[in-house]
C-alpha cells in the first residue's frame, strides 16, 4: 500500500456498464476523493429542458406540472461542452449555441388513452445526438410525459439549456454515488452499533474482499488515513459513467484553476498595493518592496506544478 | 402480512369504474347512519317515519264565529299525507330535456339539491265528507345517495358518468353550493329509566331533593319526549315535564290516577310487591299516597277532568273539547309517550317510582349518563324529519291563525268554498323546506318545543374536504351536545370503558372539544330502523316469565322491559337463564327473535345498578358485531349489555366459562382513522391521537372530479403515493383512491443545527423533483345581479364594451371580457370585465390576492329558469405551492415539525450505497415522545422498498414474542442491510464516516395544509389606528403584531430599553407635538397665523392674553408680541413653548380626561 501511495492517483475499474461504473480510487486525500464526487453529483453539465413556450396544453395536467415532467426528462448530453452556457451566450434570448429545442405535438384523435412519451419529442436537428431524449426501454418510448383522452392536445417548444445539478436536479448526471472507504473500519471513524453481536448484526461489505482484514491483535495505526475509495457511480444515462468521471475532475481542474488564478490576482494586486495602489479592500498603507511576491507571473504557473 | 401494492388493479378500474357495485362495502357502512336515517323518513312501515308524524300531529279544529257564545261552523284540518320528490328542475324551466337534477350541477352551480315537499292536507266541515288537496311545501334539502336522491344505487360507473366520484358515498345535503351535513349527536337512551342524582334537581323548588329518576320516550315518529320523576324530602314524587319550552310539575299519584281507574292500595302493591318489610318504603308510600289526598280527586274521570282544566290553555284545546278529552290528550301526548297504551303506562311509572325509592334507599346506584351504556345517537334523519314534522304542526296552526284573524277581522269565512280554503293556503307560509335549508346552512334549530334537545345551534357541520380522512371522518363523528362545551367539569369528556368498541379512545381532538366530539368505531353500526321484536313476548313466556299483571315489584324480583314496556316478572336466577337462552334462540334465528336484540341482564348486587332484564330492538341503538362463542356465530352487541358480559379480546385469551364471546379483531375498537396510522399499538397514545388531528388536516387529494366542484378553497397533493407499509384496512377503505402523502427516505440524525426543535431538512433535490409540490385552487364567485333588485331590468353584462378601455386588460382577458385560461394573475389584475350600461364603461373585477395564480376554469352559471342572460361565473384559481422554509410536514406518528431549510445534495449525508435522505429529522424528537411506532414503519419502509414489498401496519399484530424489529430485521438482513436498520453514513461535506451509525428508512410524510404562505406577517410601515395613531391587528389589514404586555416585560427584563422604546414608541405612535413649558399642557397650543414681519409660531392660548383685555387696562403691547388666531383675535404672551416626541394616545388620553373635566399638566425638563 504504501508503493501505491507513493505511485500518485490510481484507478481502478472493476466493473462497467452503459450507466454505471464501479472503481477504486487510490491513492489521494478524502477531500479529494469527497471533491471528485461532490462534482460528479452537482456540477457536471448536462442538458435539460429549461424553457416551454406552450402552444396549446388541453390534457389533465397543468401547465406548471407538464413543465416539471419535462425538466425532468434526461436529454443526451454528449457533446455538451460545445454548448455554452445560456447566460454566457452572446444572443438575446437563446441560440442554437446555448440551447437545443424539441418540439413536441400531440394530440389524441382515438377513443382509447394516448400516452405520450419523451420519445415524441421532436429534436431540432442538430447533426449530433446531442438533445435526443434518453430512451433504454424495449418499446423505445421513454418515459412518460402525460396521457391524452380524445380531443385533447398538447403542443409546445422546449428549449434545453446546459446546467448544473447545483441549480436544478433535473440537471443531474448521476442518479446516485455509492462512496465508501475503509471497509474494515480499520480506521474506527465509525462506530458499528450493535445490540448483541455487531459480526451477526452488521453484514459483511463487499469490499471487504478488497482489503486485508485487520489483525485482531495490532495495536491500532492512529496515523492512517484513507487511501482507497470504492465508488460506484451510476447515471441517469444522458452522459456515459466515464464521461461524467472525466467531466467531473474536468471541472474541479477548472474551478482550481480559477482559484488559483484568483489567489494570484491578489497578490499581483498586494504588489501594485505595495506601490500605493488600490487593493479590494481600499488603499494599503504603502510599504516597502518586501511585500510577499510568489514570483510567478499572472496566469502562469499551474502549468508546471504538477496538473 | 398480506397487503399489496395493487397498483395495475386500481388502474384499471380508474379508467374503466365497475359497472354493478362499488368495491369498498366498508365505505357504504360508513355512512349508513346517515343515509338509513334519512331513508326512514319516507321508507319503511306505515309510510316511513313522516307519515307516522302527521298522524301523530293530527287534527287540528277550527271555529268559523267571532261570537262567544256561539261556535259557529267547524273546521276539522290535518295533513293527512307527506311525500317527498327528487330533485327536479325548476317547473318554469322549459328548456332542460332531462327533468332531474343531479348533486354536480348543484355542486357547480353553488344552488341546493333540493326536490319537493307534497302535502296532502284534508279538511271536514262540520264532520262532513273529507275534501283534500296536495300542497307544495317547498323544496326541501335531499340527502345524497337516499332513496329521494338520483343517485341511489348507482354503479360506479354511472357515477363518474353523472361527474361524482366513483364511489360517492352520500349521506350528506348540498346546500347552496356547500356540503352540509347533520352531526350526530349522542342523548339518553331511549325508553330505559335512568336513575340520577344531580344536585340541580334540589333547585326545583322546596323540598325537592337531588334525587330523581329519568326516562326519555321516543314515539314511533321519533320524536321524544322526557319525563322526569323528582322525589321531595316529605316523601312525595312529582312528575316534571316540560311542553313547549315550559315546564310543569304534577303530582305523580294524579297522573297514575288519571292513566287507569286504580286505587290506593293497587297502587301501593304495584310498587312495593311484596316488600312489605322495608318501612322506608311503606313509610314514604303512605305519605305519597296521604300528601295526595288534599286534591281531593279519586275516580279516574274526575283526575283527568282536573288535569285537562289546569292544562285547557297550554295544550291550546278548543271550547267544544270536554276536561276529560283534554286531560286525555294530555297523558297521549306527554305520559310516557313511548307506550300506546295507558296500563302499560300506568305499569312503567310505578317501576320508575319504585326504582326512585330504591335510589333514595341507597340500595341501587345511580346510573351514570356519560357512560355509552345510556346513551344513543341521535341521526341525522331523524332530526330532520323530527323538524319537517314541527314545522308541519307550525303550518296547520298557522292555517288555524289566519283564519281566526280572518274571522275577527270580518272576512267572510266559508269554510265550504274551496276558494276561500285556496286563499287561505295561499296566505300562509307554506314553504317549509326554505326552513330546512336554513337549518342545514346554519345549523340553528328555531324550533317552539326544542323538540326535547339541550341546545338549538351547531347541528350542522360542512363536510369539508381538505382529504379524504376529513371527510369520511365528518360521518363518523358524534358530538356529546354543544350544552356540554361550557361546563367545566370534566366528568363528561372522559373515557369510560363502557364506550369500548362503539366509540373510538383514540380518535378525539385534543383542546377545547377534546372527549365531547368521539368517533365511532369502525365496526360500530347504529341502527336506523328497529328491529322486528313481535316475536319476544311469546319468547319470553315460552321461558317461564310471568306476565305483567303479577303480584311483583322492586330489585327483589327481575322485572323484564321490552323498549321501555314491562313484559312480566320472573326471579333473579330465572332471568340469568333467560337472558342466555334469548341470546342462544336470537343467534341461532329461531323463535322469531332479530338478531340485533339487545338483551341487557342486569344481575341483582349489591347497591349497584338496578337489576333487571332490559330488551331492547329499537331505532338509533349503537350495535357492534363480535362473535358468540358456543355457536361460532356472529352476534350483535349494544352498549347495554356489553357492561356485563365476558367478551374475549382476542381468541388467545378465552377462558372457559367465563368467556362467551371474542372480538373478531381488537382493531375493532379504532375508528377509520385511528386504524390507519401504522403501527400504532407501538406509540405512546396521545401521539395517535395527533395523528388522527393531523391526518385531517393533510394535503391531500380531495378527490378525483375536482373539475366539477367549486369549493371555496382545495388542497391537493400532486405528487402522492401509496404507504408502502400500511394498515390492510387501508386498502378496504380504498384510501389509496386518495394519496395523502410520499414515501420518503428519512435519517434520524442531527446534522446541520437547522433540525432543532421539530424543524426537519428536506433535500433541495428531492424538493425539486417534487416532492411534498401541492397545489392550492381557489374558487370566487362573480355576481352580476348582487347589486341588482328583483324585477329590475339587467343593466351589466359579462363582455367588454364598445367604449375605450386599457389595452393591458387584454393581456388577461380573451375577447369575450373572460379570463384567459392558464394566464398568470398578480394582485390588481383584471379577472374579468364587464359592461355597465348605466355608466355606459366597461369595468372589471381584479385579482385580490398578494399570491400570484393561473386561472384554472371559468364557469358560466345560469339561472334557475334558464332563461335569463348570464349573470355570474365562478373563476376557478390555481395557486401552486411547492414546499417552503416554514410549511408543516409530518409523519403518520403524531411528528410534525416545519421545513427549516432545503440542504443542497451534495451536502447531504449519504450512505454507502450512495442513497441521500429526502428528510432529516433531529433524534430528539423520539425520547420523550416515544413514537415507536415511526421506528418500525422506517424498518418496515425501508424492508418493504428493498424487496418491492408492502407491508401491513394493523396494530396488535405483532406479540412480544414475534415483534416487527425482528420480522423487519431479518428482512433487512436478507437484502444485505444491517440487522437494526442502521447504515453507516459519511458527511456529505466532508465525505468522513460519520461517527455513529445512522438510524435511516422510508417513513410515509404527509404534507399539513399549514403553509407559511397563508400565515407570514410581516410590516415596515402601513396602516394605522385613526383614533390612536398606533399600527393597526390583523394579517388581513397588513398590521403589526402586538409587542404585549408580557413581551414588554421581556424587553424591561432584558435591559433593553433602546429595543423598548424603538417597539413601543417609534415603531408605533410616534408623534411630536407643542406643549406649553409655562402652563405644562399639551392641548392649548395652537400655531399663530403668519402675519407681515412674523413667521407663524406656536403659542400656548392658556398663557397668553387676549391683545383687547390688555389695552383695555391701558398696558401699551409692543406690535411684535402679537399674535392671531385663525379668526382673527389677537393675542399677546404664550410664547415659552417647545416641541415634545410623545406617543400620540398620551394626547387623545389628554382630550379624553378633559373631556371629562380633567386638567393634565407636563412638566418640561430641561427648563
Amino acid at each position: 500500500m504504501d508503493i501505491d501511495a507513493d505511485l500518485g492517483p490510481r484507478v481502478t475499474i472493476r466493473q462497467t456498464e452503459q450507466d454505471h461504473v464501479d472503481f477504486i480510487l487510490r491513492g489521494v486525500d478524502l477531500s479529494v476523493a469527497n471533491s471528485i464526487r461532490r462534482i460528479m453529483l452537482a456540477e457536471v453539465p448536462t442538458l435539460a429542458i429549461d424553457l416551454v413556450e406552450i402552444d396549446t396544453n388541453t390534457s389533465v395536467l397543468a401547465d406548471e406540472l407538464l413543465l416539471h415532467r419535462l425538466g425532468l426528462i434526461p436529454l443526451i448530453s454528449e457533446g455538451i461542452e460545445n454548448l455554452s452556457y445560456s447566460r454566457d451566450c452572446t444572443c438575446d434570448q437563446y441560440c442554437p449555441n446555448c440551447s437545443v429545442k424539441l418540439e413536441l405535438a400531440a394530440r389524441c384523435d382515438s377513443d382509447s388513452t394516448m400516452n405520450v412519451y419523451a420519445s415524441d419529442l421532436a429534436k431540432f436537428h442538430n447533426g449530433l445526438r446531442l438533445g435526443d431524449p434518453v430512451i433504454r426501454d424495449a418499446q423505445q418510448r421513454g418515459p412518460l410525459i402525460c396521457k391524452l383522452r380524445k380531443h385533447q392536445e398538447l403542443r409546445l417548444t422546449c428549449i434545453a439549456k446546459k446546467g448544473i445539478a447545483k441549480e436544478h436536479a433535473k440537471w443531474l448526471p448521476c442518479a446516485a454515488i455509492g462512496f465508501e472507504y475503509d471497509p474494515w473500519n480499520k480506521l474506527k471513524h465509525t462506530d458499528y452499533w450493535y445490540e448483541v453481536d455487531a459480526d451477526a448484526e452488521w453484514p459483511k461489505l463487499a469490499n471487504c474482499e478488497w482489503e486485508e482484514a485487520p489483525d485482531p491483535d495490532a495495536n491500532f495505526d492512529y496515523t492512517a488515513v484513507p487511501s482507497n475509495y470504492y465508488v460506484d457511480l451510476e447515471t441517469v444515462g444522458n452522459l456515459p459513467p466515464n464521461e461524467v468521471v472525466v467531466r467531473g475532475i474536468e471541472t474541479l481542474q477548472l474551478k482550481l484553476a480559477g482559484i488559483a488564478v484568483e489567489l494570484n490576482k491578489d497578490s499581483v494586486e498586494a504588489n501594485d498595493a505595495a506601490a500605493g495602489a488600490l487593493t479590494t479592500y481600499g488603499r494599503s498603507p504603502a510599504r516597502d518592496g518586501d511585500s510577499p511576491n510568489n514570483g510567478y507571473a499572472y496566469g502562469e504557473g499551474f502549468g508546471s506544478s504538477g496538473w | 402480512m398480506g397487503a399489496k401494492f395493487r397498483t395495475l388493479e386500481r388502474e384499471q378500474r380508474f379508467q374503466n369504474p365497475p359497472t354493478d357495485q362499488s368495491v369498498y362495502p366498508l365505505l357504504r357502512d360508513a355512512v349508513s347512519p346517515h343515509i338509513g336515517s334519512f331513508n326512514a323518513l319516507t321508507d319503511g312501515p306505515d309510510g316511513g317515519l313522516l307519515n307516522l308524524a302527521v298522524k301523530d300531529i293530527g287534527v287540528k279544529t277550527i271555529f268559523d264565529s267571532g261570537d262567544e257564545n256561539r261556535l259557529g261552523n267547524k273546521l276539522k284540518i290535518r295533513v293527512d299525507a307527506v311525500q317527498l320528490a327528487r330533485p327536479a328542475v325548476a317547473p318554469n324551466d322549459k328548456l332542460s330535456v332531462s327533468r332531474r337534477t343531479f348533486p354536480s350541477e348543484c355542486r357547480e352551480r353553488m344552488v341546493t339539491y333540493r326536490g319537493k315537499l307534497m302535502m296532502k292536507v284534508a279538511w271536514t266541515v262540520n264532520d262532513g265528507e273529507e275534501v283534500s288537496e296536495v300542497r307544495d311545501g317547498g323544496l326541501v334539502p335531499i340527502m345524497l345517495q337516499s332513496n329521494r336522491c338520483h343517485l341511489e344505487k348507482m354503479s360506479p360507473k354511472e357515477l363518474v358518468d353523472l361527474r361524482e366520484e366513483s364511489d360517492e358515498l352520500g349521506g350528506y345535503f348540498i346546500v347552496n353550493g356547500i356540503e352540509k351535513l347533520v352531526r350526530m349527536l349522542i342523548v339518553q337512551r331511549r325508553n330505559h329509566p335512568m336513575a340520577l342524582i344531580r344536585p340541580s334537581f334540589g333547585n326545583r323548588g322546596n323540598l325537592y331533593t337531588k334525587f330523581g329518576v329519568q326516562i326519555r320516550c321516543v314515539r314511533p315518529d321519533q320524536t321524544s319526549q322526557t319525563n322526569v320523576l323528582h322525589y321531595l324530602s316529605n316523601g312525595d314524587v312529582t312528575f316534571r315535564f316540560s311542553y313547549r319550552k315550559s315546564e310543569y310539575l304534577v303530582p305523580v299519584v294524579m297522573i297514575l290516577k288519571a292513566l287507569v281507574e286504580t286505587n290506593d292500595r293497587a297502587i301501593f302493591d304495584g310498587i312495593i310487591g311484596s316488600d312489605t318489610s322495608s318501612s322506608f318504603l311503606t313509610d314514604r308510600l303512605e305519605l305519597l299516597l296521604r300528601n295526595y289526598k288534599a286534591y281531593n280527586l279519586n275516580s279516574k274521570n274526575e283526575t283527568l277532568a282536573y288535569l285537562g282544566d289546569k292544562f285547557r290553555v297550554a295544550f291550546g284545546a278548543t271550547i267544544d273539547v270536554s276536561d276529560i278529552d283534554v286531560g286525555k290528550e294530555v297523558l297521549n301526548r306527554i305520559v310516557l309517550v313511548h307506550l300506546p297504551d295507558n296500563a302499560d303506562k300506568f305499569r312503567m311509572l310505578l317501576f320508575m317510582i319504585r326504582k326512585l325509592y330504591t335510589l333514595v334507599a341507597g340500595d341501587c346506584a345511580p346510573d351514570n349518563p356519560d357512560a355509552t351504556q345510556h346513551q344513543e345517537v341521535l341521526l341525522g334523519g331523524f332530526l330532520y324529519g323530527m323538524i319537517i314534522k314541527e314545522k308541519i304542526e307550525e303550518y296547520l296552526q298557522n292555517i288555524k291563525t289566519q283564519i281566526n284573524s280572518d274571522v275577527s277581522r270580518g272576512v267572510t269565512v266559508n269554510f265550504n268554498d274551496r276558494r276561500y280554503m285556496s286563499k287561505v293556503f295561499q296566505k300562509v307560509n307554506e314553504n317549509i323546506g326554505q326552513k330546512l335549508q336554513y337549518f342545514l346552512s346554519t345549523g340553528n334549530l328555531v324550533s317552539q318545543s326544542g323538540l326535547d334537545l339541550q341546545q338549538v345551534s351547531g347541528y350542522t357541520v360542512v363536510a369539508e374536504k381538505i382529504n379524504f380522512h376529513r371527510f369520511i371522518s365528518h360521518f363518523r363523528m358524534v358530538h356529546r351536545g354543544s350544552f356540554f362545551t361550557e361546563m367545566k367539569t370534566t366528568t363528561v369528556r372522559k373515557l369510560l370503558p363502557e364506550s369500548w368498541g362503539f366509540l373510538c379512545p383514540v380518535h378525539t381532538p385534543d383542546g377545547s372539544p377534546c372527549g365531547l366530539l368521539n368517533h365511532l368505531a369502525h365496526k360500530c353500526q347504529i341502527a336506523v330502523k328497529a328491529s322486528d321484536v313481535s316475536g319476544v313476548p311469546a319468547a319470553l313466556a315460552q321461558l317461564g316469565v310471568s306476565p305483567v299483571d303479577t303480584f311483583a315489584a322492586g330489585p327483589k324480583m327481575c322485572c323484564v322491559q321490552l323498549d321501555g314496556k314491562i313484559i312480566g316478572w320472573t326471579t333473579h336466577e330465572q332471568g340469568k337463564l333467560v337472558a342466555d337462552a334469548l341470546r342462544l334462540w336470537k343467534i341461532e334465528g329461531k323463535h322469531n327473535l332479530p338478531r340485533d336484540l339487545e338483551v341487557g341482564y342486569v344481575p341483582p348486587s349489591s347497591k349497584g345498578q338496578y337489576p333487571g332484564l332490559f330488551l331492547f330492538g329499537g331505532h338509533a341503538r349503537m350495535m357492534r358485531p363480535t362473535k358468540y362463542l358456543p355457536l361460532d356465530k356472529e352476534d350483535i352487541l349494544g352498549p347495554f349489555e356489553q357492561v356485563y358480559m365476558n367478551i374475549a379480546v382476542t381468541p388467545a385469551e378465552i377462558v372457559k366459562g367465563v368467556h362467551t364471546h371474542v372480538e373478531y379483531s381488537p382493531t375493532n375498537i379504532l375508528s377509520i382513522l385511528a386504524n390507519l396510522t401504522p403501527f400504532s399499538d407501538f406509540n405512546q397514545s396521545p401521539r395517535n391521537m395527533y395523528q388522527c388531528q393531523m391526518g385531517k388536516q393533510t394535503m391531500g387529494t380531495p378527490g378525483v372530479g375536482l373539475k366539477h366542484r367549486s369549493d371555496n378553497k382545495l388542497y391537493r397533493l400532486q405528487t402522492g403515493q401509496t404507504p408502502i407499509v400500511k394498515a390492510n384496512l387501508y386498502d378496504d377503505y380504498g384510501m389509496d383512491n386518495f394519496p395523502n402523502g410520499t414515501n420518503a427516505v428519512v435519517a434520524v440524525i442531527s446534522y446541520t443545527g437547522y433540525d432543532m426543535d421539530d424543524a426537519m431538512i428536506i433535500n433541495k433535490s428531492a424538493d425539486e423533483r417534487g416532492f411534498g409540490y401541492g397545489t392550492v385552487y381557489k374558487v370566487e364567485k362573480v355576481d352580476l345581479g348582487q347589486s341588482r333588485k328583483r324585477g329590475d331590468p339587467i343593466t351589466q353584462h359579462f363582455g367588454l364594451g364598445d367604449d375605450e378601455w386599457p389595452a393591458e386588460w387584454k393581456e388577461k382577458l380573451d375577447d369575450d371580457g373572460l379570463p384567459l385560461i392558464g394566464v398568470k394573475v398578480e394582485e390588481g389584475d383584471p379577472i374579468c370585465a364587464f359592461y355597465d350600461e348605466t355608466s355606459g364603461r366597461t369595468k372589471v373585477k381584479t385579482y385580490h390576492s398578494s399570491e400570484p395564480a393561473y386561472i384554472e376554469e371559468v364557469k358560466l352559471l345560469g339561472d334557475e329558469a334558464a332563461d335569463q342572460e348570464c349573470q355570474q361565473l365562478t373563476i376557478k384559481f390555481r395557486v401552486s405551492r411547492t414546499p417552503l422554509i416554514g410549511d408543516k410536514f409530518s409523519s403518520r406518528h403524531g411528528q410534525k415539525g416545519v421545513c427549516s431549510r432545503k440542504w443542497p445534495t451534495i451536502d447531504m449525508p449519504f450512505s454507502e450505497s450512495g442513497i441521500q435522505p429526502d428528510v432529516i429529522i433531529n433524534p430528539h424528537a423520539f425520547p420523550s415522545r416515544m413514537t415507536i411506532g415511526m421506528f418500525v414503519e422506517s424498518l418496515a419502509g425501508k424492508a418493504g422498498s428493498l424487496h418491492g414489498l408492502s407491508y401491513d401496519a394493523t396494530p396488535w399484530s405483532f406479540s412480544e414474542s414475534d415483534t416487527p424489529a425482528d420480522f423487519f430485521g431479518e428482512q433487512l438482513r436478507a437484502a444485505g442491510y444491517n440487522y437494526h436498520g442502521n447504515e453507516p453514513m459519511y458527511s456529505g461535506a466532508t465525505g468522513e464516516e460519520l461517527r455513529v451509525d445512522i438510524y435511516i428508512g422510508v417513513v410515509y410524510y404527509q404534507r399539513l395544509r399549514h403553509m407559511v404562505n397563508d400565515k407570514f406577517q410581516v410590516r415596515s410601515t402601513g396602516p394605522v389606528n385613526s383614533l390612536t395613531m398606533q399600527p393597526v391587528k390583523g394579517r388581513k389589514r397588513n398590521g403589526g403584531i402586538r409587542v404585549g404586555e408580557m413581551e414588554r416585560d421581556a424587553l424591561i427584563g432584558h435591559g433593553t430599553s433602546y429595543l423598548l422604546q424603538d417597539r413601543l414608541l417609534n415603531s408605533s405612535d410616534y408623534a411630536q407635538t407643542p406643549i406649553c413649558r409655562s402652563c405644562g399642557s399639551l392641548l392649548n397650543t395652537q400655531k399663530s397665523v403668519p402675519r407681515i414681519g412674523s413667521l407663524a409660531s406656536i403659542r400656548c392660548r392658556g398663557c397668553s392674553e387676549k391683545l383687547e383685555v390688555i389695552t383695555k387696562k391701558g398696558v401699551y403691547v409692543n406690535e411684535a408680541d402679537i399674535w392671531e388666531d385663525g379668526h382673527g383675535v389677537k393675542f399677546v404672551g404664550g410664547d415659552d413653548t417647545t416641541t415634545v416626541a410623545i406617543p400620540f394616545v398620551l394626547k387623545y388620553l389628554n382630550s379624553e380626561l378633559a373631556a371629562m373635566g380633567i386638567k393634565m399638566r407636563y412638566n418640561v425638563e430641561p427648563k
